[in-house]
C-alpha cells in the first residue's frame, strides 16, 4: 500500500535526494566549523561561565 | 576600558524556585494517587474529578510544565543574566512570565480534573489555555532575546544556543499543534484527522520531551555542571556538535511514536532511522558532562550537588541509549503500549528531570540567601532515598511491560493465545504496580526532605533580592581598532542570524515529514463505507475524552497476528479520516478498542461501566457510576457538531439545527430499549446511552461493506 502511495506522487525522488544533500551539507559544515575553531577561542568560550561579573564581595561561586 | 556596574535580579530567581518546589510536591503527590488507583480503584472514592483517566493528564502535566517548566525558567533566568553579564531585558516581563505561567498550572489543575482536555497527549489543555500559554511563552522569548541583544558578554556561551532553540522551537510546536476549532468555551476539536493528527501530534509530543525537557536542561547543564565542579567544560568543541546534531536530528523522530501504526510505513522507518542516529550526539553530550569531571571525582563523593548531577547526567545517558532502541519497530512491536513505556519516561523524569533540578536548587538557595546549605547531611540521604526510590519505582515497571509485551504475544501450540482474556495479563503484573508505589513514595519522601533543608536554609541566611556585578561595555570593548566597523553591530546581529540558522535546522525535519503527509492526505485509501459519526456517538466520544479513557485503552490494532486474533482486523488509515482528534492512544492498561463494536451487549457496558467489577472480576479500571445519573449536555450539540463541520467532518449544513435533536433522541431511545431487553431500565437523557452508543459503533463501518479503496 506504501509502495502505491509513495509511487503515486509526482517526482517522489526529489525527496530522497533533498534529504540526503541536506543532511550531508549540514554535517560536513558544521563539523568543519567546530573542528576550526582555534584553541584559544574554545578555552575562552569554556571558561565563560567560571566568570560571573560578581563584585568579589558578592561573589559565592566556590562557597560550598 | 568603560567598567559598568549593575545587578543580578534574584527575586525572579527565588520566586521560580520556590514554585519548583511546590510544584513539584503537588505533581509527585498526583502522580502517586494514580499510581495506587492502577492496584486499587476505589481510590477515586468514586469521585469524577480525581479519577485516573483525570488524574493522569493532571500528573504529566503538573511534573512536566509545572516542575520542569519552573525549574527551567529558575535556571534559565539565574544562568542567563550571568552569561550574558547583564541583568534581565526587562523586569515586567520576567514577572509576567512567572505570574502567567502559574495562572496557567492553576488553570490546567482545575480544567483537567473538571475533564477540560482536547486528549492530545502533554497538550491537554482547552484553546483559552492554549492561547494563554502562547502569550506568556511570547514575553518569555522577547525577555530572553532581549537579555542577549543588551549583554556586556561578546561571545554566547553553548548553554544559551540551548535555551534559542528551546524558546523557538516550543513556539514552532505550541502553534502547530494547537490548531483546534473551538466548540464553546472549553471544548475544541482538533483541525486535523487521523493520520494527521496523529503526526502532527506525535511530531509535538517527542519534540516536547526534546525541547521542554531536553534542551533548556542541557543549557543548564553545561552552565551548572562547570560552576558547580569549578572547572570548564570537558570540551567546547564538542558542546557545538553535540548542540548542533542533536536540535537537527531530534525533530525527525516523532514517527516513532506510531510504528506499526496506520501511519505511512515510509515515516516510521525515517522515524526509526533518525532516532537510532539520536544516539550519537546524545552520548556525546553525556560524556561531555562526566568527563567535565575528570581529576574532580573526589568533589562527587563530598558534594551533593554534584552527587545530584552525576546521577542525572548518567540518567540521560541511559534515557538516550533506551529511547533509540525502543525506536527499531523489532523492540517496539514488544515494547509499545506496555509499561515499559512509562518507565522509560521516568527514566528521563525522575533521573535527569529530577535529579538535575534538585542539584540546581541545592546549587542555588544558599547562593541566594547567602549561606551554607543547612544540612549536607539531609541532602545526601535526599541523594540516596531518591536512588533508591528510582529502582523501586523503573525496575518493577521495566518487568511489568515486558510481561504484559510476551504474554499478549504467547500462541500456545495449538495456535491460540495463551492468554486470550486480556485481563489475566494485567492481574499479572499488578503487584509491580503495588511496588512502584513504594518507589514513587521513597523519592517522594526525598522531595519533603529537600524542601524542608531549603526552607531551613534560607530561614538561616538573608537573601539577596539583587547581585552587583560589573564588566566592561560591550559597545567600547567591540568597536574595532581603525573606528571603521562596529563589531558590535554585527555582534547584535548574531543571535538572530543563529536563530534562524537553528530554525532552518529544526525546520528541515518537520517539512520533510509533515508536507508529504499532506500530500498524501488525497492519496489515503479512502474507505466508502466509513461515515461520520451520529450526533449520539459525537456525544458518547466527548464523554470517552473528558474521562480520559484514551489514557489506557488504545484504538489502534497493530498487523500482528496476535493482535488481529485478538481484537480483529487491523486498523486502517481510511478508518480515521472523521477522527477529530486521532484516538489511538498509547498505552493499554485495558484492552483495545477499535473494534469495540457488538463485542458485548448493551447491557454488558451498562453494568460494566456501573462497576467493572460485576463483569469482570479483578478488573482495575475505575467504576464511572456518574455516567449513570448524569444527563447529556444536548445544547452544546449544535455548536459541536458545527466544529466538526468546519474541520472538515461532512455534516449538511443546518443538520445540528433540529435534525440532530431528533436523530439522537431517536437513536438514545433504541439503546434504551436494548438495555429493556435485559431488564435494565435507563432515561434516554443519560449519558451512559451515548457512551454506549459510541462504543458499539467502534470499528463497524468496515464490518457493514466491502472495503472499497479509491
Amino acid at each position: 500500500m506504501e509502495e502505491k502511495i509513495i509511487c503515486s506522487m509526482d517526482g517522489v525522488a526529489i525527496y530522497g535526494i533533498i534529504s540526503i544533500c541536506i543532511f550531508v551539507a549540514f554535517f560536513s559544515g558544521m563539523l568543519l566549523w567546530a573542528f576550526t575553531k582555534k584553541a584559544g577561542y574554545l578555552n575562552q568560550m569554556a571558561s565563560l561561565p567560571l566568570d560571573g561579573g560578581e563584585t568579589p564581595s558578592n561573589d559565592q561561586s566556590n562557597a560550598e | 576600558m568603560n567598567i559598568e556596574t549593575f545587578k543580578y535580579d534574584n527575586r525572579i530567581v527565588r520566586a521560580f524556585a520556590i514554585m519548583t518546589v511546590v510544584w513539584g510536591i503537588v505533581g509527585m503527590l498526583v502522580g502517586l494517587l494514580a499510581a495506587v488507583e492502577l492496584f486499587f480503584p476505589g481510590a477515586n472514592l468514586n469521585l469524577q474529578f480525581i479519577t485516573f483517566g483525570r488524574i493522569r493528564p493532571l500528573h504529566t502535566n503538573a511534573v512536566i510544565f509545572a516542575f520542569v517548566g519552573n525549574g527551567m525558567f529558575m535556571g534559565i533566568y539565574y544562568s542567563l543574566q550571568r552569561l550574558c553579564k547583564a541583568r534581565m531585558f526587562s523586569d515586567f516581563l520576567s514577572w509576567f512570565n512567572f505570574w502567567g505561567w502559574q495562572l496557567i498550572i492553576v488553570s490546567a489543575a482545575i480544567t483537567l480534573p473538571m475533564g477540560f482536555t482536547t486528549s492530545k497527549e502533554y497538550a491537554e489543555l482547552e484553546w483559552p489555555i492554549k492561547i494563554a500559554i502562547a502569550v506568556v511563552w511570547v514575553a518569555f522569548v522577547v525577555n530572553l532575546f532581549g537579555t542577549i541583544v543588551k549583554r556586556r558578554e561578546k561571545h554566547m556561551y553553548v548553554a544559551i544556543w540551548f535555551f534559542i532553540s528551546t524558546a523557538v522551537t516550543i513556539t514552532v510546536l505550541h502553534v502547530t499543534n494547537s490548531m483546534t476549532m473551538p466548540a464553546g468555551f472549553l471544548k475544541s476539536y482538533s483541525m486535523y484527522a487521523g493520520v494527521q493528527d496523529a503526526l502532527v501530534q506525535w511530531w509535538y509530543g517527542h519534540n516536547a520531551v526534546a525541547f521542554f525537557l531536553t534542551t533548556p536542561y542541557l543549557g543548564l547543564m553545561y552552565y551548572f555542571l562547570p560552576k558547580a565542579a569549578n572547572r570548564p567544560v570537558f570540551s567546547y568543541r564538542l558542546s557545538i556538535v553535540h548542540f548542533w546534531s542533536l536540535v537537527f536530528l531530534y525533530i525527525w523522530a516523532g514517527p516513532h511514536h506510531l510504528l506499526y501504526s496506520a501511519l505511512p510505513d515510509w515515516a516510521q522507518s525515517l522515524g526509526m532511522v533518525f532516532s537510532l542516529m539520536l544516539i550519537a550526539p546524545s552520548w556525546g553530550g553525556m560524556l561531555n558532562g562526566l568527563l567535565t569531571l575528570r581529576g574532580a571525582w573526589d568533589k562527587v563523593r563530598q558534594d551533593p550537588v554534584l552527587k545530584f548531577m552525576v546521577a542525572a547526567v548518567t540518567a540521560y545517558g541511559m534515557a538516550t541509549l533506551e529511547g533509540p532502541l525502543m525506536s527499531i519497530k523489532t523492540v517496539n512491536s514488544l515494547s509499545h503500549y506496555t509499561d515499559w513505556t512509562i518507565a522509560h519516561a521516568h527514566g528521563g523524569a525522575l533521573g535527569w528531570n529530577g535529579f538535575l533540578t534538585f542539584s540546581m536548587l541545592y546549587y542555588l538557595f544558599p547562593r541566594l540567601y547567602k549561606t551554607n546549605l543547612w544540612s549536607t547531611k539531609l541532602a545526601n540521604y535526599h541523594f540516596w532515598i531518591g536512588m533508591l526510590g528510582m529502582i523501586f519505582w523503573i525496575v518493577p515497571i521495566y518487568v511489568a511491560g515486558i510481561t504484559e509485551g510476551l504474554m499478549w504475544k504467547q500462541f500456545n501450540h495449538e495456535g491460540f493465545l495463551q492468554y486470550p482474556n486480556f485481563l489475566e495479563t494485567i492481574v499479572q503484573v499488578v503487584p509491580m504496580f503495588k511496588l512502584r508505589s513504594i518507589g514513587g513514595t521513597l523519592y517522594f519522601i526525598g522531595v519533603l526532605m529537600m524542601a524542608y533543608n531549603l526552607y531551613r536554609t534560607a530561614k538561616v541566611g538573608e537573601f539577596e533580592p539583587d547581585t552587583e556585578a560589573q564588566a566592561p561595555a560591550l559597545e567600547k570593548a567591540a568597536v574595532a581598532p581603525h573606528g571603521k566597523l562596529s563589531f558590535h553591530r554585527l555582534l547584535e546581529g548574531k543571535p538572530m542570524f543563529f536563530t534562524v540558522l537553528a530554525i532552518l535546522a529544526i525546520l528541515v525535519g518537520g517539512m520533510v515529514e509533515i508536507i508529504p503527509m499532506f500530500l498524501i492526505k488525497q492519496n489515503v485509501p479512502t474507505i466508502a463505507s466509513v461515515k461520520p459519526y451520529t450526533p449520539l456517538e459525537v456525544m458518547g466520544r466527548d464523554i470517552y475524552i473528558r474521562e480520559g479513557c484514551l489514557g489506557c485503552h488504545s484504538q489502534m490494532i497493530r498487523p500482528f497476528r496476535s493482535e488481529t486474533e485478538r481484537y480483529g482486523e487491523y486498523s486502517k488509515a481510511g478508518e480515521s479520516v472523521y477522527e477529530h482528534p486521532f484516538l489511538w492512544g498509547s498505552e493499554r492498561k485495558g484492552p483495545d478498542l477499535a473494534r469495540e463494536g457488538g463485542k458485548y451487549s448493551a447491557a454488558w457496558h451498562y453494568t460494566h461501566m456501573e462497576n467493572p467489577r460485576n463483569t469482570s472480576p479483578g478488573s482495575i479500571m475505575p467504576a464511572y457510576p456518574w455516567m449513570l445519573t448524569q444527563d447529556l449536555d444536548t445544547n452544546s450539540l449544535p455548536m459541536h457538531l458545527a466544529a466538526l463541520r468546519r474541520v472538515g467532518v461532512p455534516y449538511a449544513e443546518g443538520f445540528e439545527n433540529g435534525p440532530a435533536q431528533r436523530d439522537l433522541q431517536a437513536q438514545a431511545e433504541k439503546v434504551v430499549a436494548d438495555l429493556k431487553k435485559d431488564q435494565i431500565t435507563c432515561d434516554a437523557s443519560k449519558e451512559i446511552v451515548a457512551v454506549i452508543a459510541y462504543l458499539q459503533r467502534l470499528g463497524i463501518d468496515i464490518k457493514s461493506a466491502p472495503v472499497a479503496a479509491k
